[in-house]
């Protein structure tokens, strides 16, 4: 497929980041998250990105065929969500792989130490927990040490996801696996067609 | 305290992390996670205040309160009680009772001669058709402690008026409750957004309500600031909302205020000791540093020093997504082009597939809401406007009752 068929959907999360969700897949399994532009260099769709002229780009996190950009720039992602859009084709038209594979440096956090960490906290403690509300949470992955999850079931749209994120598993893993720095939570949750909490007080 | 059914959790959650607080969160049902907490997640009973402040206060000896933050009418009574009893700064819980109860709010503020529409209470197992004789028109139909304008109703005559009344009994479902027979202002209304510190308020901001609020429900839509009334009649709906809060007798925190203004100057529609509601504090950013109003609300809370409250310069503004229709939602088609419209920040859509949407006064939940920011109110309205005109909603009829489906089987 031409890089020009590729269909990308901006899905602003808030003025800083905004999910670009495209048709085809960028990086196959797992999720790479850079953090700046040299982290970036050998990946030309995070390259082309972080060099976007004044969007101050902070952080970026490629899973799968999403690719989420948190910037500094207070412009409006209808305003620059073109550029971004032309640099992920620009990145897709070359021969090199878009995103590459993250490179383990000497000394480094051992992630997959990390992943299985949290993934035993998961399986035996958080799981069996939200379960209860018809839940379930899914390590999608750890890079430099910072915890990709997506929420299933009755936390995927609920009203207290942030609550279960922040004062229950974030407080979890700081006690139970301090080396983690840091979780983002990669679900959609305006797609949750169960929620265990729903809002709704004005 | 965010009860389950609020919107603001995330926007709490991320305001005591930019100031770096450790936050407790109380609910009224029990997070999954709670047991493993170590005092980030509690349960209290907030529908008892008195039983929740004790409760709180047993749970303080463990795990201290420096500071207590309710995010609506309920939990802003809770809230009260609970900085009474550990000796926080807070409300006192005459004032934010008498904020939530529609009737005592208006006794007090008709005693301190704050314009308010004349008003009379009634109970919903008395006759209609006997009250209606006695009311003036149009008047308005309101229960007392329901919220999001849910059950308010305009009547233009003794006809409309047992009908509205028959339709309220039917939503509160408390033969024994009272409810509020109210004069209708006709005139432009606008919300102020508000703090009160040390008993003085401090006006956040002040939002223009485009949309006609003439009944026969009042549904809410579109809030725009800042306000485009004139200078001189904003002081004056500033001055009638700070006498409110005086009469009232609110000495701290959030307050959001509904006003009307017509030929006679400003009316004090309702006051609430709580800040605005849904999503839509999304939509106020204030000094250099972009700070949102919930941030504003914990730092004040807990006495720490507050940013400028001067409001960003751009105009901003939010709609709520009017309810469709009555049915169950299918799907929601053009998200993605309303949010590509230029000023649009963001569409939310708060309503998930296979929830049941129930119009006004019955309902009261929108099912999302559109943000958008741009150099002048008129320019935000247009492209929230524009942004609603991309959705389609698909909904399912609503099932006919049984009874109504064919007769019984034998």
């Amino acid at each position: 497929m031409a890089a020009t068929d590729v269909r990308i959907t901006a899905e602003p999360i808030d003025t800083q980041r905004c999910k670009f969700v495209l048709s085809v897949p960028v990086l196959a399994g797992g999720v790479r998250r850079f953090t700046g532009a040299d982290e970036a260099k050998g990946s030309p769709l995070a390259e082309a990105i972080f060099a976007i002229p004044g969007l101050g780009v902070t952080e970026l996190i490629v899973s799968g065929n999403i690719v989420t950009v948190v910037k500094q720039s207070p412009a409006p992602w209808q305003a620059v969500g073109k550029p971004v859009g032309a640099a992920i084709r620009t990145a897709l038209a070359s021969d090199v792989p878009p995103v590459a594979v993250a490179p383990q440096p000497p000394g480094a956090v051992n992630d997959d130490a990390l992943y299985e960490q949290v993934a035993q906290v998961f399986e035996e403690q958080v799981n069996p927990m939200v379960a209860k509300h018809g839940g379930r949470v899914e390590l999608i992955d750890v890079q430099d040490a910072v915890v990709m999850l997506r929420m299933g079931g009755g936390c995927q749209g609920c009203g207290m996801a942030d609550v279960t994120l922040r004062q229950g598993i974030e407080g979890m893993l700081s006690q139970l696996v301090p080396a983690v720095r840091g979780i983002v939570d990669i679900t959609d949750h305006t797609s949750g067609s169960n929620p265990y909490f729903q809002a709704s007080k004005k | 305290m965010l009860p389950t059914t609020t919107y603001r959790t995330a926007a709490f959650v991320e305001a005591a992390r930019q100031i770096g607080v450790e936050l407790t969160v109380a609910s009224e049902k029990p997070s999954a996670l709670e047991a493993t907490s170590l005092g980030g997640l509690t349960t209290l009973p907030l529908q008892d205040p008195q039983r929740a402040a004790t409760e709180a206060f047993l749970f303080a000896k463990t795990y201290p309160i420096a500071a207590v933050a309710g995010v609506d009418d309920d939990t802003a009574i809770v809230a009260a009680v609970i900085a009474q009893r550990l000796g926080l700064k807070g409300n006192p819980v005459h004032a934010v009772q008498a904020a939530r109860d529609k009737h005592q709010q208006r006794e007090l503020l008709a005693k301190a001669g704050v314009p308010i529409p004349r008003f009379m209470l009634r109970r919903l197992d008395e006759n209609p058709a006997e009250i209606s004789k006695t009311v003036t028109y149009p008047c308005v139909v309101k229960p007392l402690r329901l919220s999001a304008s849910r059950g308010v109703m305009r009547a233009n005559n003794a006809q409309d008026f047992v009908k509205a009344q028959n339709r309220l009994n039917a939503i509160v479902c408390e033969p024994e409750a009272s409810f509020l027979v109210e004069e209708f202002i006709p005139g432009y209304e606008v919300a102020l957004e508000g703090l009160v510190v040390n008993r003085r308020l401090h006006v956040l901001a002040i939002f223009d309500k485009p949309d006609p609020l003439d009944g026969p429900f009042f549904e809410e839509t579109i809030y725009l600031t800042p306000s485009t009334v004139p200078a001189g009649l904003q002081a004056a709906i500033t001055q009638c909302a700070e006498r409110a809060v005086r009469a009232l007798g609110i000495t701290e925190g959030p307050v959001h205020a509904e006003l009307r203004y017509n030929e006679n100057g400003p009316w004090l529609i309702e006051l609430a000791a709580r800040p605005i509601g849904g999503r839509c504090s999304a939509v106020l950013r204030f000094g250099d540093q972009k700070i949102s109003l919930e941030e504003i609300i914990l730092r004040h809370a807990l006495g720490m020093a507050l940013p400028p409250l001067q409001r960003e310069r751009l105009a901003a503004g939010v709609m709520m997504i009017p309810i469709p229709g009555a049915g169950t939602l299918q799907e929601v088609r053009g998200v993605a082009e309303a949010k590509a419209v230029p000023l649009v920040e963001d569409v939310q859509i708060t309503a998930h597939p296979g929830e049941r949407l129930v119009p006004f006064p019955e309902g009261s939940r929108y099912p999302g809401f559109i943000f958008a920011r741009g150099e002048t109110p008129s320019a935000v309205e247009a492209a929230l406007r524009a942004a609603h005109r991309k959705l389609s909603f698909t909904l399912l009829p609503p099932q006919p009752p049984a009874s109504a489906a064919g007769p019984n089987p034998p």
